[in-house]
C-alpha cells in the first residue's frame, strides 16, 4: 500500500492538520492536532474506508482531501498534481477531480434550485456545454441513479431521505472525478433504504472507475464496500491494511476493541467481548504515549511513555508495541 | 396478567378519519421482561410509546380498546394522577441525551427532583441516593459530577445521568427510545451492557425502541417489527432472526450489510414505506413485497397468531404448519 502505484488517484504522505484553539482570555491558544501522520494511497476503482469514533479525525481528513482546507504539513497528491502549492488554474482542475457527499442529504441540497439546475450547476461552473447538452447529460446521470424524467422539476423537499442522497451522489458524479470523498453517507437512512443506497455507489464504480475514501463509524457498511480500511484513533492511524485481513484477524486493541463493540444480528457466543472502558480522551490534552493506552486491556508501562509508530505486520500497518505479543 | 397490555391503539393526527400513524397495535409486557419494537423512521414505533406516557397533543387523537399499566387504565387517567405514574412506575430515555437533560440545572439537582417527587426524600438523603445512583450507572468521579452541568459532560455520560434519573424510582417498566443512536459503537456497548444489567438487577421490564436490529438480537428476549404504523411480525429472538416469518422482516434482515458477507451487493426492498397519500388498499408491504399474490393487493391481512408468535401476512414463510 505505500508504495506508490501507476493508477493511484490519489495519495497522501504524513498529512497533519492542526488547530489552535482559544483557551480563554490571557491565556495562550492551545493546539489540537486533529489529524497528525497519515499515510495512505488510492487506487482508480478502489475504496479506502476511514473508521473511527467521533473526534479520531475522519472528518478533518475529509476537509483536507477535499481542499475545503489546506493540511498544516505533509503532501497530498491527487491524480498525480501536488495539492500544495498549486496555482489557481490548477486548483479548480483539482476541484474537478474530488467531490463530495455528506451525511445529511436534507442539509447538502439547495431547498430553493430545481433538481435538474442542481445537478446542471457542476457543468455550467465548470464545461463550455450548452443549455441543451447540460440537460442531455443531467438526465442521463439521473436515470443512472435510478431517478424519473420528471425529477428534473422538482425541488429538493418534495424526495424522501433516500431518494435525496442520490441526487447528491448524481451531482458529485455529474463531472466523472477521479476520487468520491463520501462522509458518513448512510448514517442518516434507515436500513433497507442504506442497502439501496450502498449499492448505488458501488454500481457508479464500477462504471466510472472512481476512487472512494469512506467515511463512516459503522464497521458492518465498511466491510462490503472497502478494499482497503484505515482505522483512526484520535487523529492517528491505529491499523491499516486490506479490509478482509483486518476483519478477519484484527491486530491493534483498538480495532478488536470497535469490532467487537459493534452488534451482531447472530452473535457468536464463543467470541467472548472485548470491553473498553471510559471514553476518547480530550485531544486538547492528548495521553502521553500511546493515545488509547487509558482504554486498553493489554497497556504497559513503555505503552504510557512511548508513542508506537506504525510498523508493518503481516502485510499490514499496525501502531502498536504489542501487536506480535497479543495475537500469537 | 401482564404489566402493559395495549390493545388495538391507534394514534391519528388531524381528525377521525386521517390515516392513522399507528394502527390497530397490540402490545404485551411481561413482568421482567425485554421487549424489542424494531421498525424504520415514520413505523410509529415512538408515537406508540409517547401515547402510552400521554405526550401525545392535539391534534392528536388516541384510542384504543385497552392501555392497561399495572392494572391502572392510562387512558383515563387524570394529568396528576398520571404524574404519579411516570417517572415512578414507568419511566423513559430518549435519542438524544444531550437536549433530555435540563441545561439549567446541576446534574445532582435534576436526579434529586426524581426523588423528591416520588420518593419523598429531601437534603442529605436525596443527595447521598443521587450519588449512589451515579455510581449505579458506573460515572467516574460520580460525587464530583452531582455539580456538573449537561453541558460539561460527554454524550455517553449524559445518557448514563438520564438512566440514573429514570431508575431513580425504581420503575416496573423503563421505555428506551434509541437510546444509542446518537453515541459511538463503544459507548453504544457501554450503555446497553448497563441497560441489561440494571434490567437484571431491578427486575424490571425493558422497552426498547430501536431500528437497529444487531442491538435487538444481542438484548432483548421478544421483539415486534413494525411496517407503516402496523406490528407486522411478533416473535422471540433468536428465532425471529433464524426464521423471520414476514417478508419484512427478511428483507430487513437481509439488507443489513453482515448478511451480504461475501456477496457483491446487498440485496434491497425496493421502494420506500407508503406516505400518507399513496397507502395501498391491500396489504401495507404488496408493492414492496417480493412474494405479492392477487389477494395481497385487495385485502389486509391481520395478525394472526402462530406457533412461534403471530404474523400479519397471507403467505408467511418458514412455518412448518398453517397459520392457526
Amino acid at each position: 500500500m505505500s508504495t506508490p502505484t501507476t493508477n493511484s488517484v490519489l495519495s497522501a504522505r504524513d498529512l497533519t492538520r492542526h488547530y489552535s484553539v482559544s483557551t480563554g482570555l490571557f491565556q495562550p491558544n492551545a493546539t489540537v492536532q486533529a489529524l497528525n501522520g497519515v499515510s495512505f494511497e488510492l487506487a482508480a476503482g478502489k475504496t479506502l474506508a476511514v473508521v473511527g469514533e467521533s473526534g479520531c479525525g475522519k472528518s478533518t481528513l475529509a476537509r483536507a482531501l477535499t481542499l475545503i482546507e489546506e493540511p498544516s504539513s505533509g503532501s497530498l497528491q491527487i491524480a498525480g498534481q501536488e495539492v500544495t502549492g498549486a496555482n489557481k488554474a490548477q486548483r479548480k482542475q483539482l476541484r474537478r477531480d474530488v467531490q463530495m457527499v455528506f451525511q445529511n442529504p436534507y442539509a447538502s441540497l439547495n431547498p430553493r434550485q430545481k433538481i435538474g439546475d442542481q445537478l446542471a450547476e457542476p457543468l455550467l461552473i465548470n464545461t463550455g456545454l450548452s443549455k441543451s447538452e447540460r440537460r442531455e447529460k443531467v438526465q442521463a446521470m439521473m436515470q443512472q441513479v435510478g431517478l424519473r424524467p420528471e425529477h428534473y422539476q422538482r425541488y429538493p423537499h418534495m424526495f424522501s431521505g433516500g431518494q435525496r442522497q442520490r441526487i447528491a451522489l448524481a451531482r458529485a458524479m455529474m463531472l466523472t472525478p477521479k476520487v468520491l470523498v463520501a462522509d458518513e453517507p448512510t448514517s442518516a437512512l434507515d436500513v433497507s433504504i442504506q442497502a439501496q443506497v450502498l449499492n448505488l455507489f458501488m454500481d457508479l464504480q464500477e462504471e466510472l472507475n472512481t476512487g472512494y475514501v469512506f467515511i463512516s463509524h459503522n464497521l458492518s457498511v465498511v466491510r462490503h464496500v472497502a478494499d482497503d480500511v484505515l482505522v483512526m484513533y484520535l487523529g492517528r492511524p491505529a491499523e491499516m491494511g486490506p479490509s478482509e485481513q483486518i476483519y478477519q484477524r484484527p491486530l491493534h486493541p483498538y480495532t478488536k476493541a470497535l469490532l467487537s463493540a459493534t452488534p451482531a444480528i447472530h452473535p457468536d457466543p464463543s467470541k467472548p467481548k472485548i470491553k473498553i472502558s471510559g471514553e476518547l480522551p480530550n485531544p486538547l490534552d492528548p495521553p502521553t504515549g500511546c493515545a488509547f493506552h487509558k482504554r486498553c486491556p493489554y497497556a504497559t508501562e513503555q505503552c504510557e511513555v512511548e508513542r508506537p509508530e506504525l510498523r508493518l505486520i503481516d502485510s499490514r500497518q499496525v501502531a502498536c508495541h504489542h501487536a506480535e505479543t497479543i495475537n500469537s | 396478567m401482564s404489566l402493559l397490555d395495549i390493545k388495538n391503539l391507534s394514534v391519528r393526527f388531524g381528525d377521525a378519519n386521517a390515516v392513522p400513524v399507528v394502527d390497530g397495535l397490540d402490545i404485551s409486557v411481561d413482568k421482567g421482561e425485554v421487549l424489542a419494537i424494531v421498525g424504520e423512521s415514520g413505523s410509529g414505533k415512538s408515537v406508540t410509546m409517547m401515547a402510552l406516557m400521554g405526550l401525545i397533543e392535539a391534534p392528536g387523537r388516541v384510542n384504543a380498546d385497552s392501555l392497561q399499566f399495572d392494572g391502572t387504565d392510562m387512558l383515563r387517567l387524570k394529568g396528576k394522577q398520571r404524574r404519579n405514574i411516570i417517572g415512578k412506575d414507568l419511566s423513559m430515555i430518549f435519542q438524544d441525551p444531550m437536549t433530555a437533560l435540563n441545561p439549567s440545572f446541576t446534574v445532582g439537582f435534576q436526579i434529586e427532583e426524581v426523588l423528591r417527587q416520588h420518593m419523598g426524600l429531601k437534603g442529605k438523603a436525596a443527595r447521598q441516593r443521587a450519588l449512589e445512583l451515579l455510581e449505579k450507572v458506573e460515572i467516574p468521579g460520580a460525587s464530583s459530577r452531582l455539580e456538573a452541568y449537561p453541558h460539561q459532560l460527554s454524550g455517553g455520560m449524559s445518557q448514563r445521568v438520564a438512566i440514573a434519573m429514570a431508575i431513580a424510582a425504581e420503575p416496573k417498566l423503563l421505555i428506551a427510545d434509541e437510546p444509542t443512536t446518537a453515541l459511538d459503537v463503544t459507548i453504544q456497548a457501554q450503555i446497553m451492557e448497563l441497560l441489561v444489567n440494571l434490567q437484571r438487577e431491578q427486575d424490571m421490564a425493558l422497552v426498547l425502541i430501536t431500528h437497529d436490529l444487531a442491538v435487538v438480537a444481542e438484548t432483548a428476549q421478544r421483539v415486534c417489527v413494525m411496517y407503516a404504523g402496523q406490528a407486522v411480525e411478533v416473535g422471540s429472538v433468536p428465532e425471529l432472526f433464524n426464521n423471520p416469518t414476514h417478508p419484512y422482516t427478511e428483507a430487513l434482515l437481509k439488507a443489513i450489510p453482515e448478511h451480504s458477507l461475501g456477496a457483491e451487493r446487498l440485496s434491497t426492498l425496493p421502494g420506500i414505506v407508503p406516505g400518507r397519500y399513496d397507502r395501498p388498499q391491500g396489504c401495507l408491504l404488496s408493492p414492496r413485497c417480493p412474494y405479492v399474490q392477487e389477494q395481497c393487493r385487495q385485502q389486509r391481512p391481520a395478525l394472526e397468531a402462530h406457533e412461534r408468535g403471530a404474523v400479519r401476512c397471507f403467505f408467511p414463510l418458514n412455518l412448518t404448519s398453517e397459520v392457526a
